[in-house]
């Protein structure tokens, strides 16, 4: 589903230095997996799922979504992007919208939906993400953990085949942290492809078919859960799993 | 409730002002004899116009004519000046060297001549070529003035919103022009309220410059009744009321504004 062959990313900083985010990174992400990303601060793990909608783009390399490269020049961008879906550390809620807009403007924007059959998906998944009391609340009144469930509903509502998280549950209090979990899980146990950046290694040993651990661009390790809880090889692994377990 | 203050203040300066020019006056025996009874006529009266037209009704006085007038060209102006900031500001940001850059050039061109000169410019060069009446080569120098401010308000106000609202918008499949219609620039419009405001209400100050092009509105007809009757300062004084009228009601609609859209806050 996901093929990401030799990329490369580099970043100017605005004293002109270069930051090799991404260094001939390549990995396989088939459908229905769901992959949890590991790693440092800094080491790629946001590049990596900016680049797979193209948010930032790649330098060289390619990335086939689908088997579509999707860095093609003839390759609408909008139309993959319907396709992946992405929640982001801090919501990005639009706070000039109540909860339903939220959810149901894209569909119409982008998919054409008309306003009727929008809301009912909309309230359909606001109550899977067990949320639809506050449909017409507006951001600023809703805590972390709502936010982002709502964010999670936005985002299925355009039935994407890839669901990217970024650090989803990083800005949230720890009480919180459970049940954006909660919701992460469910969705990763109906067969959904995920990539889930997150360290969170009670989420990764009970839904992941993979850990993918990162540094400096590249990925260092990558098994299961249980393996990087039992047996890690790598020295930079030992030393990252000993500082966030 | 802090407009209510903001307005009793405002009215409170007024009656003082007015009240020390009287005063002023008493002490220094100057003996200028009031007509404030010539004023009202000129704002409404009843009565025949003309010969032709001299069946008795209530009319509009020549200063209630240039009010409407003034009012007629602010309103058209702060339209366009929207629409020419919008563009403007949205062009300001452009990932387009060409675009950016004449939208720059137009902003520092207009913000750095004078209002005058280019209302000037535009009435006897470019409406001249055009064949455009006073009332558009005025609403046309208004609207190109403001516009420029307008767009550097626009362009702060877009910079303003946090860039994760772009990108989820566009990682939901809009465009980048569904993402500013739906998403940027509704937040950036009501972050910029204020300042908008306020430019809005320099325009319609400003607006008193077009009666350099024998546009009559308010100014224009205030002068030309002050030329007739030299009743300089009961006019100038109803002038700059039904100024304040005018700049008084915009910044309340904009408060009203305001305070209906921060339910989202
Ligand atoms: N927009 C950017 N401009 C400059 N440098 C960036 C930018 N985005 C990321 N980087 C750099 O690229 C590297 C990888 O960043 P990132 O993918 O965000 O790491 P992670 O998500 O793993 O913490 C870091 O060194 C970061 O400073
Ligand atoms: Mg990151």
């Amino acid at each position: 589903m996901i093929k990401a062959r030799n990329v490369h990313k580099t970043f100017k900083t605005p004293d002109r230095k270069e930051v090799k985010a991404l260094v001939d990174f390549s990995t396989d992400i088939k459908k229905g997996e769901v992959v949890v990303i590991i790693g440092p601060s800094g080491s790629g793990k946001s590049t990596f799922l900016r680049c797979l909608n193209r948010l930032d783009e790649i330098d060289s390399g390619e990335i086939f979504i689908d088997g579509v490269n999707i860095y093609d020049k003839k390759v609408n961008i909008n139309e993959i992007r319907e396709e992946i879906g992405m929640v982001f550390q801090l919501f990005n809620l639009f706070p000039h919208k109540t909860v339903l807009e939220n959810v149901t403007l894209a569909q119409m924007v982008v998919r054409k939906k008309n306003k009727e059959e929008a809301l009912e998906v909309s309230r359909g998944l606001l109550h899977k993400v067990g949320i639809l009391e506050k449909e017409n609340v507006y951001p600023a009144q809703l805590s972390g953990g709502q936010q982002q469930r709502v964010a999670i509903a936005r985002v299925l509502a355009m039935h994407p085949k890839i669901m990217m998280f970024d650090e989803a549950t990083s800005a949230l209090d720890p009480e919180m942290i459970g049940e954006v979990l909660d919701v992460m899980k469910t969705l990763a146990k109906e067969g959904r492809t995920m990539v889930v950046v997150t360290h969170e290694m009670g989420f990764a040993r009970e839904v992941s078919d993979r850990v993918v651990f990162m540094d400096e661009g590249q990925i260092v390790e990558e098994g299961t859960a249980e393996h990087f809880f039992t047996n890690p090889v790598h020295e930079r692994t030992k030393l990252f799993l000993s500082q966030i377990l | 409730m802090t407009f209510n203050k903001r307005s009793l203040i405002t009215l409170g300066v007024l009656a003082i002002v007015t009240f020390a020019v009287y005063y002023f006056f008493s002490r220094r025996g100057i003996t200028y004899i009031w007509h404030w009874e010539r004023i009202p006529e000129m704002l409404f009266y009843y009565g025949g116009k003309s010969a032709e037209d001299a069946v008795p009704r209530v009319r509009m006085g020549i200063l209630m004519i240039g009010f409407v007038l003034t009012l007629k060209i602010s309103i058209a102006s702060i339209f366009f000046a929207i629409i020419i900031g919008t563009i403007v500001g949205i062009a300001r940001l452009s990932h387009e060297p060409v675009t950016r850059a004449l939208s720059l050039g137009y902003v520092e061109l207009i913000r750095n001549t004078p209002l005058l000169v280019q209302i000037y410019i535009i009435y006897f060069f470019v409406g001249s070529m055009l064949r455009l009446s006073a009332f558009a080569a005025g609403t046309a120098a208004l609207s190109i003035f403001a516009g420029a401010y307008v767009g550097e308000i626009v362009r702060a106000g877009i910079q303003s919103i946090h860039k994760g609202q772009m990108e989820a918008s566009r990682s939901l499949g809009m465009s980048y022009a569904e993402a500013m219609r739906h998403i940027i620039l509704p937040q950036a419009f009501k972050r910029i309220i204020p300042p908008l405001a306020g430019q809005f209400i320099s325009l319609v100050k400003d607006s008193s410059l077009v009666s350099v092009i024998a546009l009559a509105d308010l100014m224009f007809q205030g002068q030309q009744a002050v030329a007739r009757t030299y009743h300089a300062f009961e006019i100038y004084f109803t002038i700059a009321f039904l100024y304040l009228v005018m700049t008084f009601t915009l910044s309340m609609a904009t408060q009203y504004i305001e305070r209906r859209l921060a339910i989202s806050d």
